[in-house]
């Protein structure tokens, strides 16, 4: 009321965490509570899956083998179902902030990489390889992380006018995820039968037969590029309004979005490159996200850990569901995530009512 | 205070007693500005003396390019020729952050994150202020606190701004950009979208805004399009007549707006007569209908 108000404005929802003398950051404790639960949500999982399997072993036996203790699992445990397990954490993670990353900048929920065409490059590329022949798996990954770049670069050169137009480049990249796909079947049905057996299997995105070899370069990537996804996350707040409003603010627009894209490009791109294009996740994961977090940006550590409590969930799916055949993560990833998603849409909170525009 | 004798010529030219307000020349200057979209020339060197601490209003036809002009001033479009200069430097030469703490800017239609609330929202004004490791300051507290209780939306702080009526989101992005604490302050017609109390409402707000603080700091400095020209007539301590890219008169309202001026922007036959509660010039359009018209 009067000049010497009591109330003092903050956020609604956000704590001011003060580290250090100049530190001062802002929590949103809603999110932070969310990231907590999937924490534990994800050691579950994690715990679950490395005692399922063939053979049952104890949950205390697991976390001896995951602690490095001797354990008379520790082949099973240890040396078959860990390194894989990893590789499907790290996949999920990262698809989970690709997702986050692109869907921001193109302010489109349903942009993500294996829509707008980096996973159908990664496959072109991969695939093609194939079936001229190169089928090591030191060289594929890194074909895929190629082919995977190379097509967002060109969506990105061809959605520009002046500036990146979000829609644009979505239906750009729609339009090169169709034209790369139809190279991608072309080499199928051309190349040796198979080498087509193999490319789609690989293609559905499997964690069969990874392990230590495949987590190391996905673990390193993540942890390297660990510095500009904090970074991102603070950059997305104002990446989130308007073009006009945005530069208003004093953001580099232009710099901003292609940093945050490039970093959700080579995220995505490792991915597959490790597991194949695994479907959905870097869709489903940042929509779940956002709606238990209720923030006003997709949440990227609530994304990351949600990408992999549904990889890894699905993958014990996937090798147990029909066992002794395994199917590829691929197939479940989807149906792990989907129902819920669409359940937290028909209940009908925290926004997906579309916007309604700025004014009117 | 580069006030050349070519900014004095301009201005004198459209108002020849008028030359104390355009002498007091301000931080905000357009030189030569030309603006255009693809081919086609919406601004032709246009010349522009934004005053310190007064409410200029632009004014003009639609697609006159007054919009554009807010725009470029804002620095949201490039000038395809002349310059954008603030405090004496071309907008072009300073880092759009900089730019920020020193001009705020309101675009026609902003839009809001799905589902952010109001607190949340007023307080991304804060943004060119603010660093990776220091979110949050005391001073971003008063800042978002005050704006909010300027435009009378303390109240609304934990809401979410999609279900908020014209209204009241119109005053909650007015807030954002008060936040954004600078002394220039653009405003692409506020006023759209709302009802005619709404739109007194934040008008009567803008125009407090230029008023000095208690403590002596100096009002702000407001620059905004208007599609009524009564209301312009009404609010603006600097009128500016737009047509087809260029002025045509700026100056005080009750100086400039007479009946042929009307006539040459906006091809209106109109009686002028002063505005019975503040003065200002008030334009009724004649009605060509009516056998015997007052004009």
């Amino acid at each position: 009321m009067s000049a010497g108000t009591q109330v003092r404005v903050r956020p609604t929802g956000y704590q001011v965490v003060r580290i250090g003398a100049r530190g001062r950051f802002l929590l949103h404790r809603r999110s932070a509570l969310v990231a907590t639960s999937l924490v534990v949500l994800l050691a579950a999982v994690c715990v679950a899956y490395l005692c399922v399997g063939e053979s049952f072993v104890a949950p205390g036996e697991v976390v001896k083998v995951v602690l490095g203790q001797p354990s008379p699992d520790e082949l099973v445990v240890g040396t078959l179902r860990l390194p894989r397990m990893t590789v499907g954490l790290l996949v999920g993670a990262a698809f989970g902030i690709a997702g986050a990353l692109i869907q921001t900048v193109a302010r489109n929920p349903l942009a993500s990489p294996d829509i707008i065409g980096i996973s159908q490059g990664a496959s072109a590329l991969t695939v093609g390889a194939m079936t001229f022949g190169i089928t090591s798996y030191t060289v594929l990954p890194y074909l895929s992380v190629l082919g995977g770049v190379a097509a967002a670069a060109l969506v990105y050169v061809f959605a520009w006018r002046g500036g990146l137009h979000a829609t644009r480049f979505v239906l750009i990249g729609i339009g090169f995820a169709i034209a790369l796909r139809s190279v991608t079947t072309l080499f199928l049905t051309k190349g040796d039968y198979l080498v087509a057996q193999q490319a789609k299997i690989w293609m559905t995105g499997s964690l069969n037969g990874r392990g230590w070899a495949e987590a190391v370069p996905i673990g390193w990537t993540l942890l390297i590029l660990l510095p500009a996804v904090l970074w991102a996350a603070r950059a997305q707040r104002t990446v989130s309004m308007d073009d006009d409003t945005a530069t208003a603010l004093g953001v580099r627009l232009g710099r901003v979005r292609l940093g945050l894209v490039a970093l959700g490009v080579v995220l995505a791109s490792v991915a597959t490159g490790t597991a194949g294009p695994v479907d959905f996740v870097a869709l489903l994961a940042p929509q779940i996200a956002r709606r238990m977090t209720r923030t006003a940006q997709i949440p990227l550590l609530c994304s990351a850990l949600l990408g992999a409590v549904i990889v890894v969930f699905a993958d014990l799916l996937a090798r147990r569901l029909f066992s002794p055949t395994e199917l590829p993560v691929g197939v479940l990833t989807a149906a792990v995530g989907a129902p819920y998603l669409i359940w937290l849409i028909i209940r009908g909170q925290g926004g997906g009512r579309g916007r309604s525009g700025g004014t009117a | 205070m580069s006030s050349t004798p070519m900014s004095d010529a301009t201005a004198s030219a459209a108002e020849p007693d008028k030359a104390a307000t355009a002498a007091s020349a301000g931080r905000l200057t357009a030189r030569e500005l030309t603006l255009a979209y693809e081919d086609r020339t919406v601004v032709d060197a246009l010349d522009l003396d934004v005053p310190d601490g007064r409410v200029t209003v632009i004014v003009g036809p639609n697609a006159c390019g007054k919009s554009t002009t807010l725009r470029a001033l804002g620095r949201l479009l490039k000038p395809r020729g002349g310059a954008v200069l603030l405090d004496g430097t071309e907008l072009s030469k300073i880092p759009t952050r900089k730019i920020a703490q020193s001009i705020g800017l309101l675009p026609q239609t902003p839009v809001a994150p799905e589902a952010i609330t109001v607190s949340d929202l007023v307080a991304r004004g804060r943004q060119p202020h603010q660093h990776w490791w220091q979110q949050w300051s005391e001073e971003d507290e008063r800042a978002v606190t005050d704006a909010m209780e300027r435009t009378d939306i303390t109240a609304l702080g934990d809401r979410s701004v999609d279900e908020l009526s014209g209204g009241q989101r119109q005053r909650v992005w007015i807030a954002m950009a008060l936040a954004q604490e600078t002394d220039l302050l653009l405003l692409d017609e506020p006023t759209t979208y709302l009802d005619i109390a709404h739109q007194v409402e934040v008008l009567d707000l803008v125009r407090r805004l230029t008023a000095a603080a208690a403590d002596g700091t100096r009002g702000r400095t407001v620059v905004t399009v208007l599609h009524d020209l009564n209301q312009a007539a009404r609010y603006a301590d600097h009128l500016v007549a737009m047509k087809a890219g260029r002025i045509v008169a700026e100056g005080r309202p009750r100086d400039i707006v007479t009946a042929e001026l009307v006539r040459e922007v906006f091809g209106l036959e109109a009686v002028i007569v002063p505005c019975p509660v503040t003065g200002s010039p008030l334009v009724v359009p004649g009605a060509p209908w009516q056998a015997g018209p007052a004009s």
